[in-house]
């Protein structure tokens, strides 16, 4: 196109030429959209919920298909060495059943000791509940697809949690689907704390499906392997105590943990109001500078 | 076109090009994009960039799969799906169709290897560019990150050759 004499048409010289001017200005255009939405990602929102909306059903779909094929194949797994995993399970439940009786008493005094202190206990509704579905796959961003969308009341900002642990926040709403920022995103940061000892912390991804914890006082380093660390409420975005991540290598000023909620093997997650929406409201009027 | 004249004569008369030809190219380079609804989590990223592999295929295998133009809204359509930043794909796109073209140019002869050692460039272009998009936000891993990916897409790239060059066969009736 540039610089191609193609002959002495004239004809096809300047097609050659505008289809150049096309090219150039496709290249021009694209800079200008990506800067926009880098700077301000909420332009596309619309049109990026549309897409999604059109590839969320098809994922949803083709997810029964998978999750049927492989449920068949761990489904027939399960039947070889049975009486083991039966023993197994029996010797778990007997096991379960003695610390859940302890968790209730806990959870009665806890309640008697909320009463003491009038602790006004916050109501946890569910907006929405859905399947992950999709995700990104070539890309340093790590985003999964969530089969709810703006017609189930997700909204861009909600955190999503599945049974296992925090998952992330919506960050792109379709009607039908929507796009969530996953904790091991390295734009993910989760004020956190230790469940063992309540040491803040904070929890922050690092790209490839782990996170790094650093703790918030400079100093020795609270971390073991194989502890949890769960939200601490902090930010008001994540409601607090939902767990996040297990450690699983130690570092000089922090460690490595692996989150919880595995979204390649999530199958449900819930999307929740923000914890203290006052509190977000003035978090997000400051210019957020994360793009999808 | 050279490389189907080599196989035996296969008395196929009255076989065109197929009804769509001249759309089926970029209806590839669509559905690779849509790949990216593939019920698939992937928690380490690196799974190849399908559209962009088929998109270089094609014209590395043709000078002409396509308008030059069409790079822009291939591009879109792939930055919807993929979840890419909007205009990333599009800039990319055209880029690599201008690029392409002068390289045309230049060289004298084409292989197999000089289009492999092409694509992986162009490949390497891709995945620097998306980690620098994403070091913009805050958000890049370290570079090295990105290596197994980069790895993975080079290598995957003469299969997505092999299917368009089919693909392309099939769609001109040869």
């Amino acid at each position: 196109m540039a610089t191609a004499r193609p002959g002495w048409s004239r004809r096809a010289q300047y097609g050659l030429f505008f289809s150049f001017l096309a090219v150039m200005a496709g290249i021009i255009v694209g800079v200008i959209l990506l800067t926009l939405s880098l700077v301000a990602p909420q332009q596309f929102e619309r049109v990026r919920g549309a897409a999604l909306d059109v590839t969320g059903p098809v994922a949803g779909a083709l997810h029964e298909v998978t999750a049927t094929a492989s449920g068949i194949f761990t489904g027939a797994g399960n039947y070889w060495d049975a009486a083991g995993q039966n023993a197994d399970l029996k010797r778990e439940r007997a096991a379960m059943l003695q610390r859940m009786v302890e968790a209730k008493a806990i959870f009665q005094e806890n309640q008697q000791l909320k009463a003491t202190l009038q602790l006004r206990e916050r109501e946890r509704t569910t907006i929405a509940a859905g399947r992950i579905v999709g995700s990104s796959f070539n890309s340093p961003r790590r985003f999964a697809i969530l089969s709810a969308g703006t017609s189930d009341g997700v909204r861009v900002g909600m955190p999503v949690r599945s049974p296992s642990g925090l998952v992330g926040r919506i960050v792109d709403a379709g009607t039908l689907a929507s796009r969530v920022l996953l904790v091991s995103d390295r734009a993910s940061i989760v004020p956190a704390r230790l469940l063992r000892s309540g040491i803040p912390v904070i929890a922050q991804g690092r790209g490839d499906g782990t996170m790094d914890v650093r703790p918030l006082e400079v100093g020795r380093n609270p971390f073991k392997r194989g502890d949890i660390i769960t939200t601490s409420g902090t930010g008001g975005l994540y409601p607090p105590l939902v767990p996040i991540a297990r450690i699983v290598k130690l570092e000089d000023d922090g460690a490595v943990a692996l989150p919880l909620a595995d979204p390649a093997k999530t199958s449900f997650a819930i999307v929740e109001p923000p914890f203290e929406p006052a509190a977000v409201a003035v978090e997000s009027a400051a210019p957020e500078s994360e793009a999808p | 076109m050279v490389r189907a004249a080599l196989g035996p004569p296969r008395g196929q008369i009255g076989r065109g090009p197929s009804r769509f030809a001249a759309y089926l190219p970029a209806a590839t380079v669509v559905a690779a994009s849509l790949l990216a609804a593939l019920p698939i989590v992937s928690t380490n990223g690196w799974y190849p960039d399908f559209g962009y592999l088929v998109f270089i295929s094609w014209r590395l295998l043709r000078a002409d799969p396509w308008p030059p133009w069409w790079g822009a809204p291939l591009g879109f359509v792939n930055d919807l799906f993929t979840g890419y930043p909007v205009g990333f794909s599009i800039a990319l796109w055209s880029a690599t169709m201008l690029a392409l073209d002068l390289v045309d140019r230049r060289t004298m002869w084409r292989d197999y290897w000089i289009e492999w050692v092409l694509a992986a460039v162009l490949i390497a272009i891709d995945e620097w560019l998306q980690w620098r998009v994403a070091k913009v936000v805050d958000a890049a891993p370290p570079i090295t990150k990105m290596i197994p990916a980069l790895v993975i897409s080079i290598c995957l790239f003469p299969a997505f050759a092999w299917i368009v060059s089919r693909i392309d066969a099939w769609r001109l009736g040869r």
